[in-house]
């Protein structure tokens, strides 16, 4: 029954993962026209408790893209400079929308092997109902 | 009768084997897009049990727990960031340990259903 549990938390990690990362894309998509603003990313790496890797997937801390953000020139724009350019801002919607679908196809696996998992682990339990 | 005992021993290794096989499938699809993460499975049920005669001359031979999980080859190249977890394959394997699973159990049920016949306890 071990089994399950672990398998349950790991996959509930990987789903958290996956949402925390779709919600750094609806950030960066809501400001893609915020003059300024930086591209937020988070990366993923395995967790390692006491030394041992536990197979749960952990997110990093959420780093800003530092590509050079574009200058537009716009005179009438309010932050425009002395010469009518303002930055804008680095997010590009085609990456975003990619990275969208595969953090929902990834969380969508997950969800497949959660519902497998739990079959099992029910399949195990009717035994013991008998 | 005398075998029966063997034999529940020998679905309910089966089971917590594809169970534990599912626990490293899980941790790979969980992990389908983590950097530099290499795909696991663990060794085939039949190679943790090793051949014929399937009698425990030890105790911890059978349902000793199975193989360490082991690094297997990828079939595809995988990702450029290293990642050689392919979900489709993993979907499929969950299915395989899934099956394999329901039919130790089977197996278990039956045999736990003609102990009870045997004693006439239904």
């Amino acid at each position: 029954m071990t089994e399950f549990s672990q398998a349950l938390s790991i996959l509930s990690s990987g789903m958290r993962s996956q949402g925390q990362r779709l919600r750094h894309v609806a950030e960066n998509i809501a400001n893609a026209d915020t003059p300024g603003y930086r591209r937020k990313t988070i990366s993923f790496h395995e967790e390692i408790a006491r030394g041992a890797r536990t197979g749960a997937v952990e997110t990093g801390p959420v780093r800003l893209d530092q590509r050079e953000l574009p200058q537009i020139h716009d005179p009438a724009h309010p932050m425009a400079d002395d010469l009518g350019y303002y930055a804008g801002s680095n997010v590009d919607l085609v990456t975003e929308m990619a990275d969208a679908k595969e953090a929902q196809r990834s969380y969508e696996a997950n969800l497949k092997m959660f519902e497998q998992v739990r079959r099992m682990s029910s399949a195990l339990t009717d035994i013991l109902k008998r | 009768m005398t075998d029966m005992p063997d034999l529940l021993r020998l679905a309910a290794s089966a089971a917590r084997h594809h169970a534990q096989r599912q626990a490293v499938l899980s941790a790979n699809v969980a992990n389908a897009d983590t950097p530099g993460y290499r795909a696991r499975d663990l060794t085939a049920f039949r190679e943790v049990v090793g051949d014929m005669p399937m009698r425990q001359t030890r105790i911890g031979h059978l349902g000793g727990g199975a193989g360490a999980a082991r690094i297997v080859d990828p079939g595809t190249p995988g990702d450029p960031n290293g990642n050689t977890v392919s979900l489709e394959d993993q979907v499929l394997r969950g299915i395989e340990a899934q099956r394999a699973h329901d039919r130790a159990l089977t197996v278990y049920r039956s045999a736990l259903d003609m102990i009870r016949a045997s004693l006439g306890n239904r």
